[in-house]
């Protein structure tokens, strides 16, 4: 009895193991999913095609893989709503010279003031699935997905950049 | 008189439209669903909520649940929702309520179309079939159990059914239905979405079902009594972007219908009604918040073959407004005013009215305290004012208008405090206080004089009548069991009602004859009752093709009639008529093109009024199976054959006509 149940253990274990890396890509398409939506809710956001801008850290291989993860889920286009969003990889350190993008996905681990400060310059709404960045102000929005859709928005980042949301779903997220 | 009131509602929205700033849209509950992957209410509290975090208990039926259900009416998809009881008194008249007290013509359920009373002010009651709504073009029911009328006003005492049809500006819904089946069952609907240039999108519905009426096997009714259960209806909903922002809707409809009633009492008689309704709804984001002004109409014309046929028109006009705003970020408050107007022929002389205004103020406030921890406050105040004009019977006791002159006052609150100590558990801790208020006929719509022997006794209305009062007191926990996608949910509630209003006997007097006046006989404020339950959900997946969700709800009332008050006599002996329980158990499969679905319906024993005998007579408990297979074509044909009552030719559901086994097929098209 003892024995079938450390053999449960170990299969069980192991099915997790071979699961990880799809939950992995499966919560960075979640994540973007939930961000493009919620870009539809802003007053005067972006219609149609919209470049999201991936910020990543090359030096740290967690952000790069949620890029990869994220860049993956866009694929060709990846269509939220009435928006379809396109992506477009860029390093934290040249956020201040990015050009072409209406909106920032900040992956976990990057330099979130420094992200945050270049995203207000250029009046770009950043959204990171890390609650560390919009708790920080370097994002104006915070997004996950698990266990359930939760949105937190950081009025003054928003304001900061000039991002206002719909009557509704601002009563249906969290604010800071 | 009452198209000038209305004219001059519209024109004010137009006018208070124009004042305002553009920036508002209405909720794109299907946009607002998708992102937080879970159905959106405002319901509860005016504002709009994930229906896991709603401070109410309430359940949302989805237009997918609508449709797989097989069901072909409101009270048939009701009937699957935990702790809703339904009479089927005939193949076209059902009466529903929440938690118990069901009766005939239950007075206790408010219903809405998009917010807009769907509830007939005249005898208090719900006539399923005159809610001019195909099932193809709602989007979701949201059915709250227990008192709201904090929110809603008078009458949602048990709870509120808002029915939420597709917006034609966001949700482009084109379906053609036609079903066809035993009992001379047909049915047919179009569902159609279209735009009027770029800032007008309009859905026009139309739809008609008949079929045969259930069998009599007893004396009574009569075979000639019996006439088989028709409706028709047909609604415009137009969606008009006026500006870059500002929206105004506009909601028509109308409906026809017939059904076998037992409005009487225990016997049966046909009620034809007509019903109208126009409403525009004008919605604006400002620096003051979202203000949303509306006014509606609804207009009934109903004919009961009682008392030699009774005809009653009963119009009523709401005008209201409300803001919704943010306060900081955690501070959510709605303040809302409401003005309604509500006017009865008296009936059967029809040379006098019976009326009211309602003038209401209300307010809500929403604090999120912390992630864990929220509170939600709700009050509403209505100052109801009466009015009779015209003459009396002959000798009628009460037969003096000065008596209407009277003002009801009642206070409704809601209050809930929510705590989510972990992501998978809520606990909720809410009280409720609910007003019904008389309703129309209660008030006088009714004089009918009866001949008893050498003299005569009349029924008539009653001004004096208070309103009645219901508390509610819950606590409700739900836990998801995420790696076995499962879902529970308990509920312990207790209600105390006051002042429950009663019908007529004509077995005791209301009014002693006198020198001057007729004997008679009128409602009266005759017992309170309390109830006391407990109710379990459960949902889940055992695959990700097939479902299952089971719930049960036992309940156990106590009245406590007034001094002289026999409740049998008066239709309110809820002690007998509430069954101490009810549930159901459920399945949902899906494997590429096929669909099925099952719903095994259970009721407990319980009593009621006996269509020949007139005495309370036991109606054994019973289970009735409903199911649906479907198959849906690559072209977006969908083939269904469903049935309802599968268990039995013919099953006893309540003490007068029996329940029939129905099989149905069905075919739709949407584009």
């Amino acid at each position: 009895m003892h024995t079938q149940f450390k053999t449960s253990l170990t299969a069980l274990a192991a099915a997790l193991a071979l699961a990880a890396p799809g939950i992995g890509h499966a919560d960075a398409a979640k994540d973007l999913g939930v961000a493009g939506r919620a870009l539809t809710f802003l007053e005067n956001g972006p219609t149609g095609k919209a470049t999201l801008g991936v910020v990543f850290d090359p030096s740290k291989p967690a952000s790069v893989a949620e890029k990869n993860a994220v860049m993956a889920a866009i694929g060709a286009g990846y269509a939220a709503g009435s928006l379809t969003l396109v992506g477009k990889p860029i390093e934290a350190g040249d956020v201040a010279g990015a050009s072409g993008v209406q909106a920032l996905f900040v992956t976990g681990g990057v330099n979130y003031a420094a992200v945050g400060a270049a995203a207000k310059a250029k009046k770009l709404i950043a959204i990171g699935s890390d609650p560390a960045c919009v708790r920080s102000g370097g994002c104006a929005m915070g997004v996950s997905t698990d266990p359930k859709v939760d949105i937190t928005v950081n009025r003054a980042t928003a304001a900061a950049v000039g991002a206002s949301f719909k009557a509704a779903f601002r009563m249906m997220i969290n604010e800071i | 008189m009452n198209k000038t009131h209305l004219l001059t509602g519209v024109a004010a929205s137009f006018a208070l439209m124009a004042a305002m700033p553009a920036a508002a849209q209405s909720i794109d509950y299907g946009s607002l669903q998708e992102l937080f992957g879970e159905a959106v209410t405002t319901s509860a509290t005016g504002s709009p909520q994930r229906s896991t975090e709603a401070p109410a208990d309430m359940q949302i039926i989805s237009a997918d649940e609508i449709r797989r259900s097989g069901e072909t009416s409101l009270p048939g998809i009701l009937q699957r929702v935990a702790g809703i009881d339904v009479l089927n008194h005939s193949a076209g008249q059902s009466d529903v309520n929440v938690r118990g007290y069901d009766q005939v013509s239950s007075p206790r359920l408010l219903v809405l179309v998009n917010g807009r009373q769907v509830y007939l002010d005249h005898y208090g009651v719900t006539i399923w079939a005159t809610i001019p709504v195909q099932l193809d073009e709602i989007r979701q029911i949201e059915v709250v159990k227990g008192p709201n009328s904090a929110l809603f006003g008078f009458n949602a005492v048990s709870g509120v059914v808002n029915i939420i049809t597709y917006n034609p500006k966001f949700d482009p819904t084109n379906v053609v239905t036609a079903r066809g089946g035993t009992l001379g069952a047909k049915s047919g609907s179009l569902v159609s979405t279209f735009k009027l240039g770029q800032a007008v999108s309009a859905r026009l519905t139309v739809g008609g079902s008949s079929q045969d009426e259930w069998a009599s096997t007893r004396a009574q009714p009569t075979k000639d009594q019996l006439h088989d259960p028709r409706s028709a209806s047909a609604n415009l909903d137009v969606v008009a972007q006026l500006a870059e922002k500002t929206e105004l809707r506009m909601e028509g409809s109308w409906s026809n219908i017939q059904e076998d009633s037992r409005a009487a009492g225990a016997s049966y008689s046909v009620v034809k009604m007509i019903t109208n309704s126009e409403k525009a709804t004008v919605t604006s984001d400002t620096q003051l918040g979202s203000i949303q002004a509306q006014v509606y109409q609804n207009q009934l014309t109903a004919k009961y073959s009682i008392a030699g046929g009774i005809f009653w028109k009963n119009t009523i006009t709401v005008a209201s407004l409300q803001d919704l705003f943010k306060v900081g970020t955690a501070h959510t408050f709605r303040l809302g005013g409401e003005y309604r107007h509500n006017t009865l022929n008296v009936a059967p002389v029809n040379k006098a009215d019976v009326s009211y205004d309602v003038a209401a103020l209300s307010g809500m406030w929403n604090w999120q305290v912390n992630d864990k921890l929220t509170t939600t406050a709700a009050m509403r105040v209505d100052k109801m004012s009466l009015d009779r004009s015209g003459p009396f019977l002959p000798r009628a006791p009460n037969g003096n208008n000065a008596l209407w002159n009277r003002d009801i006052t009642a206070t409704s609150a809601n209050a809930t405090v929510a705590w989510r100590p972990t992501s998978a558990d809520t606990f909720r801790l809410s009280y409720a206080r609910g007003v019904q208020a008389p309703s129309l006929i209660e008030l006088g719509g009714l004089e009918l004089p009866i001949a008893a022997g050498p003299i005569t006794l009349d029924i008539v209305g009653n001004p004096k009548l208070r309103p009645s009062i219901v508390t509610n007191y819950e606590l409700a926990y739900d836990h998801d069991f995420a790696p076995i996608k499962a879902k529970l949910g308990v509920r312990l509630f207790n209600q105390d009602w006051k002042d429950i209003k009663t019908g007529i006997s004509t077995g005791s007097l209301d009014f002693y004859p006198s020198a001057t006046t007729n004997g008679g006989f009128t409602q009266i404020n005759g017992l309170d009752s309390k109830l006391k339950g407990a109710e379990v959900t459960a949902t889940g997946r055992f695959t990700p093709e097939l479902g299952w969700r089971a719930d049960y709800t036992a309940t156990s009332v106590k009245d406590s009639p007034f001094a002289g008050i026999n409740t049998f006599a008066r239709g309110v002996a809820f002690q007998q008529t509430t069954p101490k329980a009810r549930g159901n158990i459920g399945m949902d499969w899906e494997h590429g093109a096929w669909e099925a679905d099952a719903n095994l319906h259970y009721v407990g024993d319980y009593k009621f009024q006996d269509v020949v005998t007139s005495a309370l007579t036991p109606v054994k408990a019973y289970a009735s199976l409903s199911a649906r297979l479907g198959y849906k074509t690559a072209n977006g044909i969908t083939l269904a054959v469903a049935g309802q009552n599968l268990l039995s030719d013919r099953q006893n559901q309540t003490s007068g006509l029996a329940a029939e086994r129905r099989v149905l097929l069905s075919v739709s098209k949407a584009w």
